[in-house]
C-alpha cells in the first residue's frame, strides 16, 4: 500500500503541473517564432526604446485575452472554432476561417522565411534548404511524430535567455529605458505605426489564441481550477514579454543608430545577430542561428497542423493524423497546402526574407482585430459561459486592445495617403 | 423538400395581406420517430411563437408564410419551455450519426410534411447545407458539373441522430438541457459497439465526453473505456463522481483499473478503491504494487486456474459455472492446493479428452512461464518465440499469480506511432 501511495503521488505533481500550469506557458513561449524575433528586433533597431511602451501594454493585454482563451476551454470544454460556429452560424464562421487561413498562411510563409535566413548564416543556400524542411515537417505530421519533435523544438526556445543576459551586458541607459517603458513616446510614421500592429500582432498571434483554447478544452480541467490556469495564462504572458522586452533592449543599444535608412528597411538576419554580441561574442551569429532555426521549424509545423485541426472542427469534417487521406482530403489538404504555400513563396528568387516575415506579423495584427471581437462577443455569452463571463476589466483591457489595433490601422492608413504630414 | 434555413428570415403574412413579423425560429416538439414542427417564433426574444396550426402555406419562392389568421390574434400565444427551437439549439451543434458512427456538425434540418404535420426528418451534414447557407448553393453545382462530378446532398435521417447534450457553463447537464429534451427513448449511442462508441467519444471535448458516458450503462461504459486510450481513459474517470467511477471499473479487468488509478490523484484513487467492492479492490491494490514495467505490472489477475484433482468432465463444468471471458479461457491453468502451477490445458484438449479422465493426465507439464519480476521486453520475447497468446507469471515459489495477454504486452513494448498503423485485431 505504501508503494501505491510513494507511485501516486510521484505522479499527481507531474499530472496537475502539467495539465492546469502548461498550455499557456508552452503555447505563448513557442508564440517566440520567426516573426516574433524579427519584429522585435527591428522594433529596437528603428526605433531603439521608442516602441517599448507597447509592449507594456501588449502584455497586459496578452495575460486577459489569452485568460479568456483559456476560460473559454476550461467553461465549455470546446476550441475557439466550435463555439465561433454554434454561435455565429455558417456566414460568420467562413469569415473568420478565411481570416485565419490567411493569416495563418503568411504566418507559415514567415516560419520558412526564418528557417532559410538562420541556415543562410551557415552558408546553406535557401533552395537547399526549405525544400528539405518542408518535406521533413510535412512527413513528420503525417508519421504523428511531431509531439516528439516539438518538445525537442520547444527546449531550442531556451537560447533566446541569451538576450537577457545580453540585454544587460550591453549596459544600457537604465534611465532612458525606464523612461520609455512607462511614458509612450510614439513616432508620427508610417513605419512605426506599422510596426506596432505587426508588434501586437506577432505577440497576440490569432493562431496561439485558437491552439492555445483547445489545447485547455482538450485537457478537461474543471471549472474549480480556473485560478491555476488564469495564473499559467498570466505567467505566460509575463515570460514571453521579459524576453521580448530584452531583444528589442539589446538590438536598440547595438544596432539603433549605427544603420542608415536605407539598410533599416532592408535588413538581413547577419544585422539581428548582432544584438547577441554583448552575451556571447562572436559566437552570436550562431546562436542567433540556431535560435532561430529551432523557433522556425517549430512554428512551421504546429501552424499548419493546428490550422487544419481549427477549419475542419469548425466544419465538422473528418480530421486527425490518424485518419487515411481519402477520410479526411480537407484536413491533408490544408496542412499540406500550407506548407506548400510557405515554402514556395520562400523560394521565390530575390524575395527579401526579413521583409517578408514583417509583413506577415502585420497582416496578423490587422486579423487580430476581427477576431478578438469574435471572441469578445462569446466570452459576454451567458448561454455560453454561464456565470463565467467577462468581468469588467477583461473587457476594457481586450476592448481596448481592438480600439489600439483599429486606431493604429488608421492611422497607418492615413499617412499612407500621399501627400500626408505623416508620410516619410 | 423544405430546409429550416430557408423559412428562417421569411415573411409572416397574415390573412389581410398584412406583414405579422419575420420568423426567427422554428420550433418542435420531440416525438419518435420524428419530432413535430409547434410553431414559428417571431420576435428577436423570443416571447412570440405562432403556432404552426394558424400557417397555411409557405412560399419558397416569395419567401413568405401564409397565415390562416389575422395578426391580431396570434400574438398572444406564448412559447412552449418543452418545446425545442432548431436554430438555436440544433442548428449548427455537433451530433452523432449512429449510422455512420462518427460526429458531424448540422449544416441545415429538414422539414417534410406528412399527415397535415410537419416533421423534423433530417439532418443536412454535407458541403451543399453549408453552400446553401452561404447562398451559393446553385453556384456549387454548376461548378461541380464543370468537373464532371455531382454535388451530393448528405442527409442523415433524424431517427438515427443522437444530439449530445451540450456542457453547461455550470458543468453536469441540467434537467430541460437541450440535447436531453431532444431525445425521448434514451441515447442512441449506448445501442453502438463500445469501439464504435470509443471512437466517437474521442472526437468529442471533455464536457461532451462526460455527458456522453453520463447515458451509458455501467456494463457498456467499462467496454467503451477499454477501447480508449489511457491518457482519455484517466481523464473521464477522474472527472466522473466516485461512487459511479467505482462501479464501472469493477466491471474492467483489474490490470486496467491499476494502470488507470496509477495516474489519478493519490485522494481520488484511494477514494474510488474504497468504493469497489471488496475483492475487486484487493485484485487492483496487488497489482497496484508491481512496477509498471514488469510482468507483474502488466498482468491480469483474471484467469482460469482450476485444481489438480478434478477429471475433465468436471473441468468443464467448472468452466461453465465460472463463465469467463473471452480473453481469459486461451488457456486453463492446473494448480495444486498452495497455487504452484501445475499445468496447463487448451479448451481442445479438454474437449477431446475421456470425460472421466483426471487433467493431470491430460494436461502439458513443462509450462513456458515468466517470473513476476521480468521486464515487459522479456515477456513480449517468450509470448513471440513459443507463439503463445498468454504466458502464466509465477512467484520465486513457483506459485501462479497472474497471466499476461499477448495484447497487453505488445501495447507494453510497441511504439505509439506503429501501434496505430497495425490493424486493431484485439
Amino acid at each position: 500500500m505504501d508503494r501505491l501511495i510513494g507511485r501516486l503521488r510521484r505522479f499527481r505533481r507531474i499530472f496537475i503541473l502539467l495539465a492546469v500550469i502548461g498550455p499557456g506557458l508552452i503555447t505563448t513561449n513557442a508564440g517566440n517564432d520567426a516573426g516574433a524575433i524579427a519584429t522585435y528586433s527591428q522594433a529596437g533597431a528603428e526605433f531603439g526604446f521608442r516602441m517599448l511602451w507597447i509592449l507594456v501594454v501588449i502584455t497586459i493585454s496578452l495575460a486577459v485575452v489569452n485568460e479568456m482563451a483559456s476560460r473559454m476551454g476550461v467553461v465549455t470544454g470546446k476550441g475557439l472554432a466550435d463555439l465561433i460556429r454554434e454561435r455565429f452560424g455558417v456566414r460568420g464562421t467562413v469569415f473568420a476561417m478565411l481570416m485565419l487561413l490567411v493569416a495563418n498562411a503568411v504566418t507559415t510563409m514567415a516560419e520558412f522565411a526564418g528557417v532559410a535566413a538562420a541556415l543562410q548564416l551557415f552558408g546553406v543556400p535557401k533552395y537547399v534548404t526549405v525544400p528539405v524542411v518542408a518535406t521533413l515537417v510535412w512527413l513528420l505530421i503525417v508519421r504523428g511524430s511531431y509531439p516528439v519533435v516539438e518538445k525537442v523544438l520547444l527546449s531550442i526556445g531556451v537560447v533566446y535567455l541569451a538576450y537577457i543576459v545580453s540585454g544587460i551586458n550591453s549596459h544600457p541607459d537604465w534611465g532612458a529605458v525606464i523612461k520609455s517603458t512607462v511614458l509612450p513616446q510614439p513616432v508620427a510614421s508610417l513605419g512605426y505605426f506599422l510596426l506596432a500592429i505587426g508588434l501586437i500582432g506577432t505577440t497576440i498571434a490569432p493562431w496561439m489564441l485558437f491552439y492555445l483554447q483547445s489545447s485547455v478544452a482538450e485537457k478537461g480541467i474543471p471549472n474549480e481550477q480556473l485560478p491555476y490556469s488564469r495564473a499559467d495564462a498570466v505567467a505566460g504572458a509575463i515570460f514571453a514579454d521579459l524576453v521580448a522586452f530584452f531583444i528589442i533592449v539589446a538590438a536598440a543599444v547595438a544596432i539603433h543608430g549605427t544603420l542608415s535608412p536605407d539598410r533599416l528597411a532592408n535588413m538581413q538576419a547577419a544585422d539581428y545577430a548582432r544584438a547577441l554580441q554583448p552575451a556571447v561574442g562572436p559566437a552570436a551569429f550562431v546562436l542567433f542561428g540556431i535560435g532561430l532555426f529551432g523557433a522556425s521549424l517549430l512554428s512551421a509545423g504546429v501552424v499548419p497542423l493546428s490550422t487544419a485541426y481549427t477549419v475542419t472542427e469548425a466544419f465538422g469534417w473528418e480530421r486527425g493524423v490518424g485518419q487515411r487521406l481519402a477520410e479526411a482530403p480537407v484536413f491533408f489538404g490544408i496542412f499540406t497546402g500550407l506548407i506548400a504555400i510557405g515554402a514556395l513563396a520562400v523560394l521565390i528568387p530575390g524575395v527579401p526574407l526579413v521583409q517578408m516575415i514583417l509583413l506577415s506579423q502585420e497582416i496578423n495584427g490587422l486579423i487580430l482585430a476581427a477576431i478578438l471581437i469574435y471572441m469578445i462577443v462569446l466570452v459576454n455569452d451567458r448561454r455560453i459561459m454561464g456565470r463565467y463571463v467577462n468581468g469588467r476589466l477583461a473587457n476594457v483591457v481586450s476592448g481596448a486592445t481592438v480600439v489600439l489595433l483599429v486606431g493604429l490601422i488608421a492611422l497607418f492608413l492615413f499617412s499612407a495617403v500621399p501627400g500626408s504630414p505623416l508620410r516619410g | 423538400m423544405l430546409f429550416l434555413t430557408e423559412i428562417l428570415g421569411a415573411e409572416v403574412i397574415d390573412v389581410r395581406q398584412r406583414r405579422a413579423g419575420t420568423v426567427r425560429d422554428v420550433t418542435v416538439r420531440v416525438q419518435e420517430p420524428y419530432p413535430v414542427v409547434t410553431g414559428l417564433v417571431t420576435s428577436r426574444r423570443g416571447e412570440l411563437v405562432i403556432p404552426w396550426s394558424r400557417v397555411r402555406s409557405f412560399a419558397a419562392a416569395t419567401r413568405e408564410v401564409a397565415l390562416r389568421t389575422s395578426r391580431e390574434e396570434v400574438e398572444h400565444y406564448q412559447a412552449d419551455p418543452r418545446d425545442v427551437w432548431l436554430a438555436r439549439d440544433v442548428l449548427d451543434k455537433q451530433v452523432v450519426d449512429t449510422d455512420g458512427r462518427r460526429v458531424v456538425r448540422v449544416n441545415d434540418l429538414q422539414l417534410a410534411e406528412s399527415g397535415g404535420s410537419m416533421l423534423l426528418v433530417g439532418a443536412d451534414i454535407g458541403l451543399r447545407g453549408i453552400l446553401r447557407r452561404l447562398g451559393i448553393e446553385g453556384v456549387g453545382k454548376s461548378l461541380a458539373r464543370l468537373f464532371g462530378r455531382d454535388l451530393p446532398m448528405v442527409l442523415v435521417s433524424w431517427d438515427v441522430v443522437d444530439p449530445i447534450a451540450q456542457g453547461t457553463a455550470e458543468g453536469g447537464a441540467p434537467p430541460g438541457d437541450d440535447a436531453v429534451r431532444l431525445r425521448i427513448s434514451g441515447s442512441r449511442i449506448a445501442k453502438l459497439h463500445p469501439a464504435d462508441i470509443a471512437d466517437i467519444v474521442e472526437e468529442l471535448g471533455a464536457k461532451e465526453r462526460r455527458a456522453v458516458f453520463d447515458t451509458l450503462t455501467e456494463e457498456v461504459a467499462a467496454d467503451t473505456l477499454e477501447e480508449m486510450e489511457l491518457e482519455d481513459q484517466v481523464s473521464v474517470i477522474e472527472h466522473m463522481d466516485a461512487e459511479r467511477a467505482s462501479d464501472i471499473l469493477e466491471e474492467m479487468p483489474p490490470d486496467e483499473v491499476a494502470d488507470i488509478l496509477t495516474e489519478l490523484p493519490e485522494d481520488r484513487a484511494q477514494q474510488i478503491l474504497g468504493l469497489m467492492e471488496k475483492e475487486e479492490a484487493e485484485d487492483v491494490q496487488e497489482l497496484l504494487a508491481y512496477e509498471e514495467d514488469t510482468a507483474g505490472g502488466l498482468m491480469t489477475t483474471e484467469y482460469v486456474a482450476v485444481p489438480d484433482s478434478l477429471t475433465a468432465q468436471e473441468t468443464i463444468e467448472t468452466l461453465r459455472r465460472m463463465e469467463p471471458e473471452a480473453e481469459q479461457i486461451y488457456y486453463v491453468f492446473v494448480v495444486d492446493p498452495e497455487e504452484h502451477l501445475q499445468g496447463v490445458l487448451s479448451l481442445r484438449d479438454l474437449i477431446v479428452a475421456p470425460p472421466e479422465k483426471p487433467i493431470r493426465d491430460i494436461m502439458i507439464r513443462n509450462v513456458v512461464t515468466v517470473r513476476v519480476e521480468d521486464g515487459q521486453k522479456e515477456v513480449a520475447a517468450v509470448l513471440s518465440k513459443y507463439n503463445l497468446l498468454a504466458v502464466p507469471v509465477v512467484d520465486q515459489e513457483y506459485r501462479l499469480q497472474g497471466v499476461v495477454t499477448v495484447d497487453d504486452a505488445l501495447d507494453a513494448v510497441l511504439p505509439e506511432s506503429v501501434k496505430r498503423k497495425l490493424p486493431r485485431v484485439f
